[in-house]
């Protein structure tokens, strides 16, 4: 794994992030003021009163936008409840909020402008025009707008993209507000501004853009509930010249069209070594074989690796560990005598449904739709399953519905289920609109007590809405309201999610395909799809949602596309102008196996097998279709298989950690292999000389033979006893030890 | 279907820690473009701003070790800390009280032996929590959070181990035997997360798993293993260009070599040479009396070898016999649990004092929230936030003190109320944190250690 720098950045919804966004507190007073939404009449509490609060940060989670308010003062989270807002400032405690006898003795303005003690502290100065707007919307008798206020329904960036040559001067962005009237209106002095790579470019509160070390990155203007961004991006000194390299297909094109655009050169590509270990470990999560080492280093074919990849494909180890990553994001574990329909047989049938899918190659849509759409008996019908494991217990619309978003789109949207999305489009309504599909969704147990019946009940309520409690009817996540009216709303949601024009899942799909390969996703995290968060390639994500749905959602045929990459087969190792790229896709990064990948190439390399209580022997970590959550491995567990408690790809742990290093160094797992392993007996007893033996050795752990300085290094350590079991299992020790070995590479 | 009491709530999870966390982030400040001196900079409100990636080696405070006993599930303060005998029968509940050393105070009658000792400890009965839900009232209870979509927070182990870092190159953070995914490192370094047993000491010839070279392995072939993979590390160092994945692998290797080959260490991570007297102080209890040892009394005797050793948070869990997330049968519930509990702190307090070391290891008995003032109809009570108890001692908090009280029917705080964010705002002082410092987390965001957390003048001596 490795860092994910770049996108980490605006993660956070709760609070204000001072450093980032830039106060108007220090800004000079602008020289020709706000202009006002309408130029004539009074100012609007809605387009004029409230973006000041936005701007100064008034109504951030931080400060009064939090649950309870601050300091007794409430206002709602960045603005999603103006009227209350009003009540609030108006009405709430007459008099003492706003004055209407001597309007700049408001306690509103005293406050932000520091002149009495402030938590806060001095958001904006008396000259500026923040306070002239305050001020003057007071003195018009603080005014609620009337009902027909035009609404904001977008904004929008001018310019949209820079590119910065070196050394060129800071450029400025404007912010265009568009409203419902048609009318347009710049605000930058009411946007904030943050950056997503502040070493790349910066922004500062009025909407300057600086140029910084050479790279890609977005920076965002917000206002209101809408967030837009530009990409930024600043070239590096110096002559560039793009080496003419074989594109194998459209994957190559569009990485090397941007890594062209950014100065960047690509990698060498990996050996055939290399890529023998990488891409066996990535579609079948096991190590190659001494046998298929030689063949494959033998084979003189120019499409060897192509022909690799398709022998992959079809093995069954590649149906059981992506089946296990299903598993995982569907939380599919049991909780025996359940009484939600969680028994360990409906787990085991819900697994072996997906195995039986990815083992005919369904199409995704079709696996998705059967189980998002399916009703019936959770054994006779495994699909549907969603709704057992998903809930894990008392079946909640709002988990289910946060989770069907995520697992499918990428989605989070439960940060709408208490006010708009902060960074994001999604509104209450869209959330609640979400939440409606499945506030229908019932669960009956059947004459066997381990069976449930899962059925739509049509005559369910809808969602309400958590301001008013409105019902709100189920609609797409930004799409429209399907008529399901005495039907279950369900088959519709369905198919809208499936469908090969809906970007949202297509390109979500594909990204996750694509994180399976890199270690990251072009969206990364995979599962916090947002406009904040955008790819770091679009034309890429494009291409493979785009892809995928035209081959009718056949997986394989994307992930063979993949490895057939040239993107996907460079090396490891940078060159001057990628050495810092790590969301470009311009070389390969160390990828730390999975838990059960690397307990299942131990048992490979040592030629034992590992019992994991209740499967049959000769199972592999892997094939474990509850993964830890039943198996209390204290390997799978120690080094990070995901106990499936959500529906989090972060849920699946690669960090190291001091007990796993302690159990490799000491533990009972890599002594125990190195008792039973016979790989050693054997070529002792076949009088095999010591460099075989090493060599042996290293292709079953690296595939790869030892360098001369490494032979140099280990011999001397066998050469007194040549012969002596131990000796070689301390060699062997070392191999499992090792840092190449626990890496994909 | 069968209308199951448990079934109520989902009950508490506790995955192990570390969730969400990719690792490695060493490099992340330096991805951001942020200096030090650029950090320093960033003014915060009350303290200082500081990296999230560094040890800082900060200089302590008067508690130098903390115990952290965590009772999962909600324990009842009816049924412990904060009975109500006068009560009417509902409320009361079903069992009796006893007498304290401190005049006038009553504990619940299975604290018989913490009673004693009560003029050692002081027991918070005015904590006010938020959410009575397991997942977030745990997860408040170790970061002084409630949970985000957006962030994780770290907990205060993980903080503390940043702060302050290794002592006598025993690992500063250890789980006995692991800690929740709430103790994790959050937006901080996986290296600052715990050090997980994995498994409790309930044989007395226990010892941490792992730490012990395997019996046929001499030192010659423990060195010959440590060359041979040298030798492999040098290679790979060099024909790859990731400093920072290598670096972080080597720490711990490192880390673990030193475990293994000190003798100290293998003696903390283990019961060896502790007397039967010791086993009487901390108490054997076995499940119903004839089943598998209970094991409270030798995970706090471990914890306290392990504070004596130089660990600087130990995280105990104790589950009790039935959980404390009781919803139905407390009295048996509780009564199966508590016992084995009251003897091993009561323990642990003595022997700590016994030892000079009470002043300098500050103990903490938390549950994640109380239960509700009524009994239910299954004979149990559900849970309650709004009014509980916790228990700090020694690390120089007050000896002998009942902080705050909750009113008549222990339904609401009556006098002194304590937040969760100021309980561990007190902790923090005493470690010579201070909680209004703020962390800088991912995207360059100063977060404060606790939010609106102030230390509690009334709870230090």
């Amino acid at each position: 794994m490795r860092p994910f720098r770049l996108f980490l950045i605006l993660v956070a919804a709760s609070a204000v992030a001072l450093p980032t966004f830039a106060f108007a507190a220090k800004a000079p007073a602008p020289k020709r003021g706000l202009t006002p939404a309408t130029p004539a009449g009074p100012l609007s509490f809605r387009l004029d009163v409230m973006p000041v609060f936005f701007r100064a940060g008034c109504n951030s989670g931080g400060c009064h936008g939090a649950a309870a308010g601050k300091d007794g003062f409430h206002l709602s989270l960045f603005g999603y409840d103006p009227a209350g807002d009003y009540y609030r400032l108006t009405q709430q405690i007459p008099g003492r909020r706003i004055d209407f006898a001597v309007p700049a003795q408001s306690l509103l303005l005293l406050k932000a402008t520091g002149m009495v003690p402030h938590t806060g502290g001095r958001r904006f100065k008396p000259d500026s025009e923040y306070y002239k707007t305050l001020l003057r919307w007071i003195e018009e008798g603080a005014q609620d707008d009337k009902a027909t206020v035009p609404q904001i329904t977008g904004i929008a960036l001018s310019p949209d993209k820079i590119v910065f040559n070196p050394k060129e001067k800071p450029r400025q962005l404007q912010v265009i507000a568009k409203y419902s009237d048609g009318a347009t209106r710049t605000v930058n002095q009411l946007a904030l501004y943050v950056t997503n790579n502040k070493t790349t470019a910066d922004i500062d509160d009025k909407g300057m853009v600086t140029p910084g070390a050479r790279g890609a990155t977005f920076v965002f203007a917000r206002f209101a509930k809408f967030t837009t961004g530009a990409e930024i991006i600043v070239l590096p000194a110096g002559k560039f010249a793009w080496p003419k390299l074989p594109e194998n297909n459209y994957i190559d094109e569009v990485v090397d069209s941007r890594l062209k655009n950014l100065r960047i050169v690509p990698s060498a590509l990996a050996t055939d070594e290399q890529f023998l270990r990488r891409v066996s470990l990535d579609l079948v999560g096991l190590l190659p074989t001494p046998k298929e080492y030689d063949a494959f280093m033998k084979d003189r074919d120019p499409r060897k690796r192509a022909r690799l990849v398709d022998r992959l494909l079809e093995r069954p180890e590649f149906v059981d560990l992506w089946t296990t990553r299903w598993a995982e994001i569907l939380k599919i574990r049991s909780d025996n005598n359940s009484s939600f329909g969680t028994d360990r047989k409906a787990a085991s049938a819900y697994y072996d449904w997906i195995h039986d899918q990815l083992a005919k190659n369904t199409p995704l849509d079709q696996m998705v739709r059967a189980q998002i759409a399916g009703t019936g008996s959770n054994l006779r019908n495994p699909a549907v399953n969603l709704y057992t494991m998903l809930p894990a217990g008392q079946y909640d619309a709002k988990a289910v519905a946060q989770d069907i978003s995520q697992v499918f789109t990428g989605v989070r949207v439960q940060c709408a289920q208490c006010h708009n999305h902060p960074f994001d489009r999604w509104t209450q309504e869209d959330y609640y609109g979400f939440v409606s599909f499945f506030t229908g969704v019932k669960r009956k147990v059947a004459s066997e007590e381990r069976e449930f019946y899962i059925y739509d009940d049509v005559n369910a309520a809808p969602a309400k809405h958590l301001l008013d409690g409105h019902p709100v009817p189920a609609r797409f996540l930004g799409g429209d309201a399907p008529d399901v009216a005495g039907k279950d709303p369900r088959p519709a949601l369905a198919e809208w999610l499936t469908s090969k024009d809906n970007k949202l899942f297509r390109e979500n799909m594909a990204n996750r395909i694509w994180y399976q390969f890199f270690g990251r996703g072009i969206v990364e995290p995979v599962d916090d799809v947002r406009i904040s968060n955008p790819p770091s390639n679009r034309e890429l994500i494009e291409a493979l949602g785009q892809h995928l749905a035209g081959y009718g959602y056949d997986a394989k045929r994307l992930m063979r596309d993949i490895c057939n990459s040239r993107t996907y087969q460079l090396s490891t190792v940078p060159n001057e102008t990628n050495r810092d790229d790590d969301a470009q896709f311009s070389h390969q990064h160390l990828r730390r196996l999975r838990a059960d990948v690397l307990l299942d190439s131990i048992d490979e390399v040592a030629g034992t097998s590992s019992s994991f209580g209740e499967t049959p022997n000769g199972y592999r970590a892997a094939q474990l279709f509850e993964g830890v959550s039943r198996s209390n491995n204290y390997f799978l567990k120690t080094f990070g298989l995901c106990g499936r408690d959500s529906v989090n790809v972060s849920e699946t742990r690669m960090e190291p950690t001091l007990a796993q290093a302690l159990h490799l160094v000491s533990g009972d797992t890599v002594q125990t292999k190195l008792n039973r392993s016979e790989v050693v007996s054997e070529m002792l007893k076949d009088k095999r000389p010591p460099a075989a033996i090493l060599d042996d050795l290293f292709i079953r752990a690296y595939s790869r033979r030892p360098s001369d300085p490494e032979k140099k290094k280990l011999m001397p350590l066998v050469a007194a006893k040549p012969n002596d079991r131990q000796t070689w299992d301390d060699i062997f020790w070392a191999l499992l030890n090792s840092t190449e070995f626990e890496f994909n590479h | 279907m069968q209308n199951d009491r448990r079934h109520h709530c989902s009950g508490p999870i506790y995955p192990t820690a570390f969730g969400r966390r990719s690792f490695i982030q060493a490099g992340l400040l330096g991805g951001m473009g942020l200096s030090l001196p650029d950090l320093l900079k960033i003014q915060a409100r009350a303290g200082e701003v500081r990296p999230s990636t560094q040890a800082l080696n900060r200089p302590e405070g008067p508690a130098k070790s903390v115990i952290q006993i965590i009772l999962p599930g909600g324990l009842a303060h009816q049924e412990s800390w904060d009975p109500k005998p006068e009560a009417p029968i509902e409320y009361r509940g079903p069992l009796g009280v006893v007498k304290t050393s401190i005049p006038g105070v009553v504990f619940s009658e299975n604290l018989s032996r913490t009673a004693k000792i009560a003029d050692k400890i002081t027991v918070v009965r005015s904590i006010t929590g938020h959410i009575p839900d397991h997942a977030q009232a745990t997860y408040q209870m170790f970061t002084g959070y409630l949970p985000s979509p957006a962030i994780q927070h770290p907990s205060i182990g993980a903080i503390v181990s940043q702060n302050f870092g290794p002592r006598r190159d025993l690992p500063p953070y250890v789980g006995v035997p692991n800690v929740p995914s709430a103790g994790g490192t959050g937006y901080l370094s996986s290296k600052f997360g715990a050090f997980e047993l994995g498994v409790n000491p309930v044989q007395k010839s226990f010892q941490v798993r792992d730490i012990a070279l395997p019996k046929n392995i001499t030192d010659e072939r423990f060195t010959r293993r440590r060359t041979a993979r040298e030798a492999l590390e040098d290679h790979f160092r060099e024909i790859e260009a990731n400093p920072a994945e290598l670096d972080t692998m080597d720490q711990f290797y490192q880390q673990a070599y030193k475990l293994i080959s000190s003798p100290e260490a293998k003696k903390a991570f283990s019961l060896d040479g502790e007397p039967d007297s010791m086993t009487d102080l901390y108490g054997e209890y076995k499940r119903n009396g004839t089943g598998p040892v209970i094991p409270i009394g030798r995970q706090l005797m471990l914890a306290r070898r392990l504070v004596e050793a130089g660990v600087r948070l130990v995280t105990v869990m104790y589950n009790g016999t039935d959980g404390w997330d009781n919803h139905t049968r407390i009295k048996e519930s509780v009564g199966n649990g508590m016992p084995a509990f009251d003897h091993a702190f009561a323990g642990l307090i003595t022997d700590l004092d016994q030892r000079g070391l009470l002043d300098s290891t500050l103990v903490m008995v938390t549950s994640e929230f109380g239960r509700s003032p009524k009994i239910n109809e299954t004979a149990g009570r559900d849970h309650w936030a709004r009014v509980y108890s916790q228990v700090l001692a020694g690390g120089g908090i007050a000896r002998g003190q009942i902080y705050g009280s909750s009113n008549a029917t222990a339904a609401e705080p009556d006098r002194d109320p304590v937040t969760v964010e100021n309980f561990l705002a007190t902790v923090y002082h005493q470690l010579g944190i201070n909680a209004e410092d703020r962390l800088l987390a991912p995207g360059g965001r100063p977060i404060d250690i606790v939010r609106d957390g102030r230390a509690v003048p009334g709870l230090i001596s």
